[in-house]
């Protein structure tokens, strides 16, 4: 048994909805997600964000449209579809009997 | 001192060290192998890549001068590298489907969303789960059935749907289990088990590493694989070498078709795994195709040991390789593969609603129009193929139609490009699809095509080079010294052809119909290596002007200009004789691979004066005709039931007012015209004994109406005394006809006829 492992075992599964609750203040560009998350300090490879936002994408619960930008080519601004919506609020709803029930069995001992 | 060079990287010009460049090259090369199977491949690729140009601009904004290896180094640690992605992917893909089955099955997402947490979760099937069959979801071709099958039986999906397909070509009940499982099972995300692919070994080849990576897949010796491609061509060479000691041996012991056969499908086996299969470039693609261990649960009590000895071999051979890697793949060896396919919440819960009678009826539906199209495809290809191999019969005739170098190379060029390609091209497609590989050549697709319309084009080239060498028509006239026979009576007579048959004895091509059509009946009766017979004779009857006989020899063939013609006229040897009464012709006459088959024909003109008598014997019967005219535009194709004479009239000769007669029935020349000698006293009694006895499935053709451009040249056909024998003059063939009777064509000769028809129809539009 391996804690990094299993650290990032739990960092993994809340990853989709960390990405939705993100997008889901505003439309967001995949650079500013990963500053985010950053900030955050919710360490994961960026390298797994891109196939997500693409696969999130297919599966129409995300849709996005080019922006100019100032500096380099145009930016892929990501939104919710309100498909992602109902995705995001059952995930939410996971999340939130999840957080209770962890909460209540951790603060027992 | 490093070299810097310039690129245009997503629109943002990037100095950039060459050796960082090619770091960075790499890496994005092995995320596109790692994204293989991924729909939106393309997609994530340019994003990370907009990324990365996106940091690059920022460190050159902070004042970099250029980008360094340690540059990109950095960015890749914080991307992660494939083997660090699969890490997680794997377990987002299992977090995603168990996430969709609670949503869709239980309010409660406690238990479900939580058998995706343990650390082993990719397993097959959780241990506390019964094994189940389930179709999967995830990893399909057309219902998933083999990929569920794969996965139950811990097999590789690949070997499951070859074993299918294979089941399906040979017996044809594969397809119905397929359907028949398709509807029954449920379906579920399974994750695969392929942990072996095939690859090609570019780190030992000779060719391609084709052998090699297959040698590595099966865990067997290289040389084994290479000895199975290379030995039929190997003894391909051998017997051209001992062809003529061993001619009959191979020949009639059907090593022949085996080793010609089978080592050509090899070949082309070879080159279609070639196009198919990726080169193992990276490490984790090396440890997929030797696969970190043998995992076929099913075979593997019985065949454990022989296969661990094999392992122990190629373990050896490969030690070094393998050690390196071997720690790593261990772990990532059985995730590598796990690349998530789909992200297929919603597919998954629409998919389990569906298991009713509407399911069932869908997916008969579904298979059903596959059933046809696939059938469909299996006929083109079966058609191609066939075509491609008698195409190879072609070949034997090719050198006695084609006429230099271009013409040889146009034909081969247009005989692989047009259906060769074709068949590599739908083979290609097969396989990746069986094996679920996804081109990373797009432009592969393209070179066939343009191939193929090279082939079209030369193929078009060719019919008009074709067509110019039979444009021109020239024959010569000989008259034969004929000795006037004592009896007044002569008689016609083609000789037996004694010839060397190796050819066709030997012909398992076309069977005995195609053998017995050469013997007796065809255009060419006989074909060996050096010649080919023809027998396009006819004999004509004519009335001689004055008091004698007359044999007038005819020999005439095509050309590109009237003088080639003449000379290949000139050149066709028709030696006639006589022993008194009996003329003699010969069974036909040689043309051999200089002179070409530009339609060579001889007509003998027989004259007879008034009050003698002929008979031509049935063995001319196996005289043939055809014509082939090519006019200005088009080639007619005759097949010798029209009036040749036509073709000889514009050069001043005419044929016409010649008489009708049978084989084996002695005529009488008189003033009226050629009458039969028994019909003056018995007439009716056997009036079309040869011909309607013999071959009486001809009737309808031989029934037709005289040539319409005989009646009005009067005065040739024998009368019919009596009425009764114009009832029988209805179903009396018209007896110029019987003698090149409408025999069945040569199975070649008729490709050959088609093949030029369809060139000039091509050409011709």
């Amino acid at each position: 048994m391996n804690i990094e492992n299993t650290q990032s075992q739990m960092r993994k599964g809340i990853l989709e909805f960390c990405i939705l609750s993100v997008i889901r203040r505003g439309e967001a560009y995949p650079s500013d997600i990963v500053e985010e998350m950053k900030a955050a300090n919710l360490n994961i490879l960026e390298g797994t964000l891109y196939p997500l936002l693409t696969r999130l994408k297919n599966a129409e619960m995300l849709t996005y449209r080019w922006v100019e930008s100032n500096s380099g080519p145009p930016r892929k601004y990501f939104s919710l579809t309100p498909k992602g919506e109902a995705f995001y609020g059952e995930l939410q709803a996971t999340w939130n009997e999840l957080t209770n029930a962890v909460h209540a069995l951790t603060q027992k001992i | 001192m490093k070299k810097i060079i310039n690129i245009n990287f997503h629109s943002r010009v990037i100095p950039i060290e060459e050796t960082a460049y090619d770091i960075l090259q790499q890496y994005v090369e092995s995320l596109r192998r790692y994204f293989a199977n991924e729909e939106g491949r393309e997609e994530i690729i340019s994003d990370i890549e907009n990324r990365f140009s996106e940091l690059f601009a920022d460190k050159l904004k902070k004042g970099a001068a250029c980008i360094t290896d340690d540059d990109v180094n950095a960015i890749i640690a914080s991307m992660g590298r494939p083997e660090e992605l699969a890490a997680e992917e794997v377990e987002t893909s299992a977090h995603i489907s168990p996430a969709a089955g609670a949503g869709g099955s239980a309010g409660g997402a406690g238990t479900g969303g939580t058998t995706g947490g343990p650390q082993q979760g990719y397993g097959p099937a959780p241990a506390d789960e019964p094994r189940r069959l389930f179709r999967a979801a995830n990893d399909k071709v057309l219902g998933g059935v083999c990929a569920g099958l794969a996965n139950y039986l811990k097999l590789d999906p690949a070997i499951v749907r070859l074993l299918f397909v294979l089941i399906t070509i040979f017996w044809g009940f594969g397809f119905l289990l397929y359907i028949i499982l398709w509807i029954v099972l449920p379906t579920k995300a399974l994750p695969t088990n392929a942990r072996k692919r095939l690859y090609r070994n570019p780190d030992d080849r000779v060719i391609a590493g084709v052998a090699s990576g297959i040698a590595a897949y099966f865990h067997i010796e290289v040389w084994i694989p290479r000895l199975v491609f290379a030995l039929p061509l190997i003894i391909g060479v051998v017997t051209s070498i001992f062809q003529n000691i061993w001619w009959h041996f191979f020949r009639w012991g059907g090593g022949h078709i085996l080793f010609d056969g089978f080592g050509g499908s090899l070949v082309v086996a070879y080159i279609v795994l070639w196009i198919v299969l990726p080169e193992a470039n990276t490490a984790t693609e090396k440890l997929e195709m030797r696969g970190e261990k043998i995992d076929l649960e099913s075979i593997k009590n019985t065949v454990k040991s022989d296969m661990e000895s094999f392992k122990g071999r190629a373990r050896e051979m490969g030690a070094e390789m393998k050690e390196s890697f071997q720690n790593m793949g261990q772990q990532m060896g059985t995730q590598i593969r796990q690349n998530v396919q789909n992200f297929s919440a919603e597919k998954t819960y629409t998919r389990r609603g569906g298991t009713g009678i509407g399911h069932a009826i869908g997916v008969l539906f579904k298979a059903f129009f596959l059933l046809i199209a696939g059938l469909i495809a299996f006929a083109l290809i079966m058609g191609l193929i066939a075509i491609a191999f008698s195409g190879g019969g072609l070949l034997d005739l090719k050198s006695y139609v084609l006429d230099g170098f271009w013409e040889n190379i146009l034909t081969w060029a247009s005989f692989i490009l047009v259906l060769v390609i074709p068949v590599i091209a739908l083979l290609t497609w097969l396989i990746r699809r069986i094996t679920g590989m996804r081109s990373q050549r797009h432009y592969l697709g393209y070179v066939f095509a343009t191939l193929w319309i090279i082939g079209l084009i030369s193929f078009v080239v060719l019919a008009g080079m074709i067509i110019n060498n039979f444009r021109a028509r020239a024959h010569t006239e000989e008259d034969f010294a004929l000795v006037q026979p004592s009896h007044g009576n002569l008689i016609i007579r083609a000789r037996q052809n004694v010839h060397r048959d190796y050819y066709d004895d030997e012909d398992w091509w076309f069977g005995n119909g195609w053998r017995n059509g050469l013997r007796h009946s065809g255009f060419f009766y006989s074909l060996n290596d050096d010649s080919v017979q023809l027998n396009t004779v006819q004999i004509k009857v004519l009335r001689s002007d004055d008091s004698s006989y007359h044999l007038r020899v005819l020999r005439g063939s095509l050309g590109s200009s009237a003088n080639s013609a003449l000379d290949r006229a000139r050149q066709i040897i028709f030696p006639v004789s006589q022993s008194d009464s009996i003329i003699q012709l010969p069974g036909g006459f040689s043309i051999n691979r200089e002179q070409k088959f530009r339609n060579q024909q001889v007509i003998v003109v027989v004259y007879i004066p008034v009050g003698k008598k002929i008979m031509i014997e049935n063995s001319v019967n196996r005289y043939d005709w055809f014509n082939l005219n090519v006019g200005r535009r088009h080639i007619n194709w005759e097949d010798g039931r029209n009036d040749y004479s036509n073709d000889y009239d514009d050069e001043g000769f005419s044929l016409q007012n010649n008489y009708n007669w049978n084989s084996d029935v002695q005529y009488i020349m008189t003033a009226d015209g050629l009458q039969r000698v028994n019909s003056l006293g018995k007439l009716g009694d056997r009036p079309e004994r040869p011909e309607k006895s013999e071959r009486p499935e001809k009737k309808e053709k031989v029934e037709a109406p005289e040539n319409p451009t005989q009646p009005d040249k009067g005065g040739y056909r024998y009368k019919t005394p009596q009425a009764p024998a114009k009832k029988n003059n209805a179903d009396t063939p018209v007896p110029k006809s019987s003698t090149m009777l409408p025999t069945p064509h040569p199975y070649r000769f008729v490709l050959l006829s088609s093949f030029i028809y369809l060139i000039t129809d091509t050409l011709v539009g």
